[in-house]
């Protein structure tokens, strides 16, 4: 039998489109991003509205003043007298904090391990694109989601500024809203990582969280003594809140060292599924 | 056997579709394939048989470079599998053993993601393939049944007109109608010079399928045969009564004939019936009955299993190279 592959003449064809899995990744996480985006601004209009009667006032400091300094120093209460200590305190430090790094982890987790997990990841791979295009475009997707949030944050608390007498400066506004996209993505990036470590979406959450809550108790309990102070340096969530960035800014180093361990992550987990077996 | 790595597209036209070197295969302590060697020329169909375990997703899922081989290498297309870049999963169409499908979107939308990753795929192509299947393509996948998500897999391997399509047990949950389309499929791949190699359980879709067929178990291949030869040593329980004959002169008229066993006559209602395994040709035992008046006859698919361990004991149990017979 000749070998001659009579491959048919290619005219009229559908054409394909650059990046398809990125692009994918976006479409399908319009909803829950959509979600993400109303829960993170119902919050912050629960919270924001109510500075002038909570935050500035003096019997409020008082009550908070006669609590136990450590758990106001647990939760970050100390400084709600002031816009930028109350947003702080109460959005970015807290709930802000909390839903934007379950929504990074769940995106993380569910990108490599939760698709190796349910059997399609290996049916992607056997199409025309190397693994670690895979990774790259589902962690692209993955950064461009938890910034988007950080935007919707950013244009909620500004649009609040004024109404609600907080008197933040909006450079550093600017800084806090990419910090805090940033500490997302750390945690996003371990998800991402441990799931493609594991093939196993629940791993990638386990690894997330870890990242995630252990960042915030060595925060608050590094807090409570000079003697733990030490832990500061081991908690991401210090990293980026420690210096209260919502009233001084940042510098530029902090930012650059969030945006590079993120980054290095992201190539981590593209290096890890690029080495394993897939659905083994 | 040199290693082709990147090779030019003079060479990419003229080496065989598949070139399987010593693959082998190690999960932990257990040995999945052990040393499994086999060429699959251009613009043929191969076909992989073995009982469950026997390691032909193994060697599927090696070859598309899902799973890392222990050893051994594997050459597609004239292109080294393990990394290879997108320009050789384009030319592969593959149908998962075990296909798990997103379900929240419609068969059209899930298609053209695929064809934007490995297309182009031609117009009017997807609905070619869907219209032969039976398969309405916008339903959400998640409501589809078994046999319509295989559909769905079979459209999303054959569709962008690959040059090997790597197929396991492509018509699991099709009913017999669809395997013959199927089926048609197949041989228009060959007839258009696509190569195929696909596994199954079922020898019948083989025999009619492929030109070649590989036999594995445990891991090995056991022997790489043309069809005829598998058919051959294929083993088929019948089952036959006549009506105007008795039990002894019905088992007179059956024993002598070669590759008969197991026969057993017993007198029945109006006449005799008999129930023996026949290995080989099936024409003398045709023609040894055609003067009787049968009232029933049954012959079964050759039972795989029971071939596989003909074979396994014959003599000649050889890995053997695949040579075209």
């Amino acid at each position: 039998m000749s070998a001659a592959t009579a491959t048919p003449p290619r005219t009229g064809t559908e054409r394909r489109s650059a990046l398809p899995i990125f692009t994918k990744a976006l479409t399908d996480g319009w909803r829950s991003l959509l979600g993400w985006s109303v829960g993170l601004t119902a919050a912050l209009c629960l919270y924001l509205p109510i500075f002038p009667s909570l935050g500035g006032n003096p019997q409020m400091q008082q009550l908070i003043d006669s609590l136990p300094t450590e758990l106001t120093r647990t939760i970050n209460y100390q400084q709600i007298d002031t816009g930028a200590g109350y947003t702080q305190s109460t959005f970015f430090g807290l709930i802000g904090f909390l839903l934007i790094c379950i929504a990074a982890i769940s995106w993380g987790a569910a990108a490599i391990g939760g698709d190796e997990e349910s059997g399609q990841l290996e049916l992607t791979l056997a199409h025309g694109v190397t693994r670690v295009q895979v990774a790259a475009q589902r962690f692209a997707a993955l950064v461009v989601k938890v910034l988007a949030l950080a935007l919707v944050v950013f244009l909620v608390v500004l649009f609040w500024n004024g109404p609600a007498g907080l008197d933040i400066d909006v450079a550093n506004l600017a800084v806090t809203c990419l910090l805090f996209g940033g500490l997302a993505l750390v945690c996003g990036s371990a998800a991402l990582v441990c799931g493609a470590l594991t093939g196993r979406k629940v791993w990638g959450i386990g690894g997330g969280a870890a990242v995630a809550v252990i960042g915030y108790v060595f925060n608050a309990i590094a807090n409570q003594s000079a003697d733990l102070e030490w832990l500061h340096r081991l908690s991401p969530y210090y990293a980026a809140f420690g210096n209260s960035p919502l009233a001084n800014g940042t510098d530029a180093w902090t930012l650059v060292l969030f945006y590079l361990a993120v980054l290095v992550l992201g190539g981590l987990s593209a290096l890890v599924l690029r080495q394993k077996d897939v659905g083994a | 056997m040199p290693r082709l790595s990147t090779v030019s597209t003079s060479n990419s036209e003229s080496s065989p579709a598949i070139v399987a070197v010593d693959l082998v295969k190690k999960f932990g302590s257990t040995v999945a394939l052990d040393a499994v060697s086999f060429t699959v020329p251009r613009g043929s169909v191969f076909g992989v048989i073995g009982p469950n375990g026997a390691g032909k997703t193994t060697i599927m899922r090696a070859l598309l470079d899902l799973i890392r081989l222990t050893s051994g290498h594997a050459t597609l297309l004239g292109t080294d599998s393990r990394n290879a870049g997108p320009e050789l999963r384009r030319r592969i169409g593959f149908l998962p053993g075990e296909l798990i499908l997103e379900g929240r979107i419609t068969g059209r939308r899930l298609l053209r993601h695929y064809a934007n990753i490995s297309g182009p795929v031609p117009a009017g192509r997807v609905d070619e393939l869907a219209d032969r299947l039976g398969l309405d393509l916008d339903r959400t996948v998640r409501t589809l049944s078994k046999g319509n998500k295989q559909k769905l897999g079979i459209v999303q391997a054959f569709m962008h007109q690959p040059d090997l399509l790597v197929l396991d047990e492509p018509t699991s949950g099709l009913d017999p109608l669809m395997q013959q389309v199927f089926l048609g499929l197949v041989d228009e791949a060959r007839e258009a010079g696509q190569t195929v190699f696909l596994s199954s359980h079922v020898i019948s879709e083989i025999q009619q399928a492929a030109d070649q067929v590989a036999i594995l178990r445990d891991g090995r291949i056991i022997t790489v045969a043309g069809v005829e030869a598998l058919r051959d040593t294929a083993i088929r329980h019948l089952r036959m009564s006549a009506t105007g004959i008795t039990a002894t002169e019905l088992y007179d008229r059956l024993s002598p004939l070669a590759g008969l066993g197991e026969l057993d006559c017993r007198p029945a209602t109006a006449g005799a019936e008999a129930t023996a395994i026949l290995t080989g040709a099936i024409s003398p035992f045709v023609q040894a009955i055609s003067p009787l008046r049968l009232t029933n006859l049954v012959v079964e698919e050759p039972d795989l299993e029971e071939s596989v361990l003909g074979l396994y004991s014959t003599p000649e149990v050889a890995r053997t190279e695949a040579v075209r017979s």
